[in-house]
């Protein structure tokens, strides 16, 4: 799938639960992101017919959030923790490893869109410091050779789906 | 709910529950600073500077959002809200270019007298000015946004106060901005360049482009806008005599609040046009034969003027001289211009030049109402019950009404939109009607209202929802309209127009129970089916006890911003001042007696029938005051060709016209901004004001040429004055009784209104739009929100024309495919009429329908009226007749 190719339809199918429903900006936001991985751009004016908004002003909660993407992500979004404890920890490399493995700089997408890299401040996991996320996964404790595993198994699952 | 008391700097104030700190504080005299509060906006809380201290509880607070809470002890002014205050200036100045020596805000940036105030000079911070891009694509604001506060006041103003949400916030944190969706330029979004943002914004990141001035302007005055029926108030910003900025007035009730449109707030540099004229012009003999118009005196002119017509009058009597008075001139100008010809020249043949274009309806619905419906305040339209739209963009032809209506339904008013095109206002949150079920939706186009609105009333009255008790009392129905709705089917009739049955249905159920405010299109008279249409609009609203009611009826929004003045004041062939009906030897002695002199019984000749008399040789000479009919008049071959033959032209005008330059004797006059007068607007309004610049060269006000012509032709009342006139008028037109007595003054409400009973119409006839193979399309000539009327200003201001001088044909994509057109190169189209055709670039408008053509009039080069059949805006639209505003023609790639 090309996450560039905008499909109206599956669009149209997430907006029909929030009809008229102004105070339902975010959950639709969420949904369109869940469904297509980032918000579309070319999404913003129909979401705002439908819950009778301007579109200036969905652009502007799309733009507030840093949890909202106008740009496609990869499959796998990475993000790696660069709070204090994990930078004690060593973070500053963990990430420094991830940049070349995948030859991405920070908010970079592949090309393949199978891989987005990110950083947050905190995970609030310190405990596992160094720690990142993996879409909906945690990693912690992390060192050069658990991060290559954990991208290695990645990849295969990727070619293997 | 009981006042509550706080003490502020030491004073006890008691204010309801709600209202802010500092709007309690103001009410007192007691000013707090502000950047992002203003009276006309819901408070927000943005800038902070307006904060003050509880003494009770040592909290800081801003003043603009807070509300008064019982025994508060607030500070407004303590050492501590002084430090804290002089901190967020700081912090605004530090992030803020160091640009103050070129900014074209200089002394009325509102940051920096924040900033004088308090007595920061150096920030003694680390400068961290935030640049942005400066962005001056477009000939109206520039933009540059790295000396926005983000205080959002255009931001607001563009949400709660024209409702166009052309920008927000985009963005958080150092990198916030307003932006426009996708962050494009301005003119490539919806912004409708209104520049209300312009006006509010309290720093220098929203300018006005001027290729004139820029900074302060000397002195500020007001006046009232001189484009459209909305007669916006406005504060004229002068340097060296001449204007050079316009921003809204800060009067209080007035009919555009703290709004104007792209016209009022941009187009006024036609004022320094070059074309303007500045002195007398009499046609003369040059020495190789030719003729010229040559520089003269006013002496000279005027006494030419009154020599030739008198000369003219002996010889062919009075009948053989035309006077056309002007809607743009004020009432006092065109009280003495009728007058000038009915007791000098004793003719009545004279008439404005929106006889046909608005002064025709409003002269159908004072007819139909005893003058009930003069009255219709813009406020009104946000506190109906609901709104009903027909077959017209406002925010086009009169954007301060847009601007009512868009906050109406912002506010959940319910509003149904009847258009074959999906305007800006019927993609805008209200019920859209349009034919979609009918393949033929663009030759019916003008139809389809009839039977749209025939539709709605027939399911209101089969759901129970006419206003019988209304009815019973106000009403009369000699043609049986109402036993004819019984009888009718709603979803066949629904079918009939093509519309969806349970969309009628549904569009009915959002009016039953309502006073409706209809809204019809100003030259709806001079569309087909204009008449069936008014009917069918007039019906529905009185089924709905609409007329007669406050905040509900018929609403027009007139397009030049006198239009109605010039109808009171008696430029029409059959009506004297006060909308006396000449005919009527009661109401003519009336104004004989006022006047000493008897005066002609019959109606004169108006706008159409002087042409053809001109053609006809009947009519010799024509006195023409603000108005350039070789341009706003269909066919002007032929209007040229009748001029031709006049023996004798004068033209009295601000620019030089295509007419003036025909005329045997031009005489220069002053903008509406350089004179003193009263212009009566679309909702009823007398407006007042006095002159705010000079009139170039030796040009003058209209009123004082007419006055000096009176005195002349040896008239014995010598008007020196304005009020002096208004002295007359008064006296003459009840109507006018309260004129000039403040700024703003609301015509006298008619007395004959409420004993008269309101007459239904006849139901309409089946005739539809005949088929014509060799004119496949029907093609409307109308105004786009750059231009007004046939364009004599609008096309001279030179950021108007920078930005929309091209005047494209809008077409439909289906027809645009159709014949094969390559829409995107903007190629050039031929579009032709039985009458004559024009070419110019064409694109698609997204919003028509297939077989339906926009032509916009008013741009540079105006050719629209070429298009345009004379001999159907004599029919107007009667009995399906196809109305002049209306043309069949078809179109071929040139």
């Amino acid at each position: 799938m090309d996450p560039t190719q905008f499909d109206r339809e599956k669009l149209a199918a997430v907006i029909g639960k929030y009809q008229d429903k102004k105070w339902a900006l975010i959950p639709l936001l969420q949904d369109v992101q869940e469904v297509f991985g980032f918000i579309p751009p070319e999404s913003i004016e129909p979401i705002a017919d439908a819950l009778q908004m301007f579109p200036s002003e969905v652009q502007g909660v799309v733009t507030f959030y840093s949890g909202f993407s106008l740009k496609p992500k990869g499959r796998q979004v990475l993000k790696v923790c660069r709070g204090t404890a994990c930078h004690v920890k060593g973070s500053r490399t963990i990430l420094r490893m991830i940049k070349k493995d995948l030859g991405l700089e920070e908010g970079e997408t592949s090309e393949d869109y199978q891989f987005t890299l990110e950083t947050v401040a905190c995970l609030g996991a310190c405990f596992l410091a160094p720690t990142m996320m993996v879409n909906r996964d945690y990693y912690g404790k992390l060192n050069p050779t658990k991060v290559g595993a954990v991208l290695g198994e990645y990849r295969k699952e990727d070619k293997e789906a | 709910m009981k006042n509550i008391v706080v003490t502020i700097n030491g004073k006890k104030i008691s204010s309801p529950p709600g209202t802010t700190i500092l709007a309690a504080a103001e009410r007192n005299a007691i000013s707090i600073p502000t950047l992002c509060s203003h009276a006309e906006l819901a408070p927000y809380g943005a800038c902070r500077i307006c904060l003050v201290e509880d003494r009770n509880t040592g909290r800081l607070m801003a003043s603009c959002v807070t509300p008064v809470a019982q025994d508060m002890n607030i500070a407004t002014d303590s050492d501590r809200v002084r430090e804290h205050r002089k901190n967020i200036v700081r912090l605004m100045i530090a992030e803020h270019p160091e640009s103050c020596i070129v900014c074209s805000k200089g002394n009325r940036c509102e940051l920096r007298k924040a900033a004088a105030e308090l007595g920061v000079a150096e920030t003694r911070l680390y400068p961290m000015p935030n640049y942005k891009p400066f962005e001056t694509l477009n000939p109206f604001i520039a933009r540059d946004l790295s000396k926005c506060i983000l205080c959002g006041k255009c931001i607001r103003a563009d949400h709660e106060l024209v409702a166009v949400g052309a920008i927000d916030y985009s963005d958080r944190g150092f990198s916030s901005r307003p932006a426009t969706l996708y962050g494009r330029p301005l003119e490539e979004s919806v912004c409708t360049f209104c520049g209300t943002c312009v006006s509010m914004c309290p720093t220098g990141a929203l300018s006005t482009r001027s290729e004139h001035y820029a900074g302060t302007p000397e002195k500020e005055a007001y006046t009232v806008c001189g484009f459209c029926g909305a007669g916006c108030s406005m504060a004229v910003g002068v340097s060296g005599g001449r204007v050079v900025e316009i921003n809204p007035s800060e009067d209080k009730n007035t009919v555009n609040g703290p709004t104007l449109c792209v016209r009022g707030h941009f187009a006024h540099d036609f004022l320094l046009s070059e074309d303007r004229l500045t002195t007398p012009l009499i046609r003369k003999k040059n020495e190789d034969g030719t003729e010229s118009l040559q520089t003269a005196t006013f002496d000279d002119a005027l006494s030419s003027v009154v020599g030739r017509i008198a000369d003219i009058k002996r010889h062919h009597g009075p009948e053989s001289i035309g006077f056309i008075g002007s809607a743009k001139c004020t009432n006092e100008e065109n009280y003495l211009f009728q007058k000038i010809a009915r007791v000098i020249f004793e003719t009545n043949n004279v008439t404005n030049c929106q006889e046909r274009n608005g002064a025709s309806l409003l002269r159908r619905i004072d007819e139909r109402t005893g003058g009930a419906a003069r009255i219709t305040p813009l406020s009104g339209l946000e506190k109906a019950e609901a709104i009903v739209v027909v077959g017209t963009d406002p925010e086009h032809t009169v954007p301060v009404a847009g601007y009512h209506i868009r906050r109406a339904v912002r506010n959940k008013t319910p509003m149904v939109v009847i258009d074959p095109s999906r305007s800006g206002m019927a993609s805008f949150g209200g019920l859209w009607l349009h034919p979609e079920n009918n393949e033929e939706g663009g030759r019916d186009a003008f139809r389809f209202a009839v039977d749209a609105l025939g539709a709605l009333a027939t399911s209101i009255a089969s759901e129970n929802g006419a206003d019988s008790q209304y009815i019973g009392s106000a009403t009369e129905d000699p043609d049986g309209w109402i036993d004819s709705l019984s009888r009718e089917n709603p979803d066949a009739h629904a079918r009939a127009a093509g519309i969806d049955a349970a969309k009628i249905r549904k569009a009915a159920s959002m009016l039953v129970g309502k006073k409706i405010a209809l809204v019809l299109p100003p030259d709806l008279l001079e569309r087909q089916f204009g008449n069936q249409t008014f009917d069918a609009a007039f019906n529905l609203a009185l089924l709905t006890g609409s007329i007669g009611v406050q905040n509900a009826g018929l609403f027009v929004f007139t397009l030049e911003n006198n239009t109605a003045g010039a109808l009171d004041m008696g430029c029409a062939p059959d009506l004297l001042p006060g909308r006396r009906n000449a005919a009527d030897p009661d109401e003519r002695k009336i104004v004989e007696k006022a006047w000493e002199k008897a005066l002609p019984e019959t109606a004169g000749m108006g706008l159409l029938e002087m042409i053809e008399a001109a053609e006809a040789g009947t009519l010799k000479a024509l006195y023409i005051m603000g108005e350039n009919p070789l341009r706003s008049l269909p066919n002007p071959e032929r209007i040229a060709a009748a001029l031709e033959k006049l023996e004798f032209i004068v033209v009295q005008d601000i620019v030089r016209t295509r007419t003036a330059e025909i005329a045997d004797v031009v005489l220069p006059a002053a903008a509406f901004s350089e004179k003193q007068g009263s212009f009566t607007n679309t909702e009823g309004r007398i407006q007042s004001f006095g002159p705010a610049a000079q009139p170039p060269g030796d040009s003058l006000p209209d009123w004082n040429i007419l006055a000096s012509l009176a005195r002349k032709a040896g008239y014995p009342e010598q008007y020196t004055t304005i009020e002096k006139i208004r002295q007359e008028i008064r006296r003459i037109a009840p109507l006018y009784a309260a004129m000039g007595s403040h700024r703003r003054e609301w015509l006298k409400k008619s007395d004959t209104g409420g004993s008269k009973r309101f007459c239904f119409a006849p139901p309409p006839g089946p005739e539809k739009a005949q088929k014509d193979d060799s004119f496949p399309l029907t093609a409307y000539i109308g105004n786009l929100r750059w231009h007004l009327g046939s364009g004599s200003r609008t096309a001279r201001s030179g950021r108007i024309s920078a930005g929309y001088g091209a005047g494209r044909i809008g077409i439909s994509r289906t027809d645009a495919e159709s014949l094969g057109i390559a829409i995107d190169d903007l190629p050039v189209v031929r579009i032709t009429s039985a009458t004559g055709s024009i070419e110019r670039q064409a694109e698609i408008f997204p919003g028509l329908p297939a077989g339906f053509v926009f032509v916009p009039s008013g741009f540079s080069g105006n050719d629209a009226m070429r298009i345009a059949d004379f001999n159907a805006a004599q029919a107007g639209g009667e009995n399906g007749g196809q109305g002049w505003r209306t043309v069949r023609v078809r179109m071929e790639t040139s």
